[in-house]
């Protein structure tokens, strides 16, 4: 897999709408690339992490390379949204190329969490429980789904990795 | 002493408990076997309160003729992905599809799962009236008013037959109740315990279901 700078580095800022300056940030980088370095070694044989497409030759048993991004990221508060949870929504855009570059599969997949309904939750504690629930949500739909997408399906058969 | 017969009086009176039960095919578990009560947290508006199904738990598996339950986040974490709320089995037939899956039987194998129990509701509060203010000042302070509101508490518990992979009935339980709180210089919090009286109600009820009673 290759982590871009963009994911890696993933924060999320809420800006108040009053002052305009920054409320929260949401740094979320280190808990993707956890959530990812945990959840790829489940679904395929080996994994090994690259710099760079580029540095994809220096690997001749490579069969694909995956790149996730994140296209939108949206934290509801309390004190906004009126409810006693936290909510956070993710939109990832998942690609997987073969190790010379050429497209395989390029699809979206959505995160959803909330956090337990509580009157008098802290700011930290909430945005991680909603966090917590929404990387939770992801793994479960990306290890359980990622054969269902039809051109993973069909690049999966042509290596002769799903059965009959 | 007097006043706190009368409050309990009055707290034991402000909360009614129905209990339905539909029972489809006979139950019994054997000591060894265990069941796992999970909340359902699939609906965009509301999610069964983990609090709620630990309760339920708790009274399942206490007292007189307890039965050994495997606690909800456990059970989730080692059964993960496939009982998250976007993965977990609507119905009899995904359980069926599941236990097609080796790791999964395995796992709920190795747990001694005899039966699963869905809880699926929530308690709310409504007609909500009153007010109370508060003032404190150099000689003292207190409270004054009065308010007042009702809880309604609705939920079902569907139980799931791991043998026979079907549905063996529902208990449902709704629960209401009125919370007084007038204020007179303090507080004085008469509060209908509506969440806690769903609890007792359900959790022994469905003791006695899964027991064959």
């Amino acid at each position: 897999m290759i982590y871009d700078d963009g994911f890696s580095n993933h924060s999320f800022i809420e800006i108040n709408d009053t002052t305009g300056d920054d409320q929260y940030i949401i740094n979320s980088g280190a808990s993707q690339i956890a959530l990812f370095n945990t959840m790829l070694p489940a679904v395929f044989e080996e994994v090994v992490q690259l710099d760079s497409l580029e540095s994809a030759s220096n690997y001749s048993e490579l069969d694909a390379v995956f790149f996730p991004a994140i296209e939108e990221f949206q934290v509801g508060l309390p004190q906004k949204t009126r409810l006693n949870v936290y909510e956070i929504w993710v939109k990832y855009n998942m690609r997987l190329a073969r190790a010379n570059g050429d497209y395989i599969a390029d699809w979206v997949m959505t995160a959803y969490g909330k956090s337990p309904e509580e009157t008098f939750q802290s700011v930290d504690a909430g945005v991680n429980d909603a966090a917590n629930v929404a990387l939770r949500d992801l793994a479960a739909s990306f290890t359980l789904g990622l054969s269902n997408i039809p051109e993973v399906n069909e690049w999966l058969r042509s290596e002769n990795v799903l059965g009959e | 002493m007097l006043l706190a017969v009368s409050a309990a009086i009055i707290l034991s009176s402000c909360t009614t408990t129905e209990i339905d039960e539909f029972r489809q095919s006979a139950t019994t578990i054997n000591q060894d076997e265990s069941i796992v009560i999970l909340g359902r947290r699939q609906n965009n508006n509301y999610e069964t309160e983990e609090s709620f199904v630990g309760c339920v738990a708790d009274v399942v598996s206490s007292g007189q003729n307890s039965i050994s339950v495997i606690d909800e986040r456990e059970f989730l974490d080692a059964m993960f992905p496939f009982f998250e709320p976007r993965t977990a089995p609507m119905r009899t037939g995904h359980l069926e599809q599941l236990m097609a899956v080796d790791v999964a039987a395995e796992k709920m194998e190795e747990f001694g799962i005899e039966y699963i129990v869905w809880l699926d509701g929530i308690t709310e509060r409504s007609d909500q009236s009153g007010s109370i203010s508060c003032t404190i000042g150099p000689g003292g302070g207190g409270c004054f008013g009065f308010g007042t509101w009702t809880d309604d508490s609705i939920y079902e518990a569907e139980i799931w037959d791991m043998d026979t992979l079907s549905s063996v009935g529902s208990i449902s339980t709704e629960a209401n109740g009125q919370s007084y709180m007038p204020a007179v210089v303090v507080p004085i919090p008469l509060i209908a315990r509506v969440e806690a009286n769903a609890c007792s109600g359900l959790g022994n009820q469905l003791k006695q279901f899964i027991n064959g009673s």
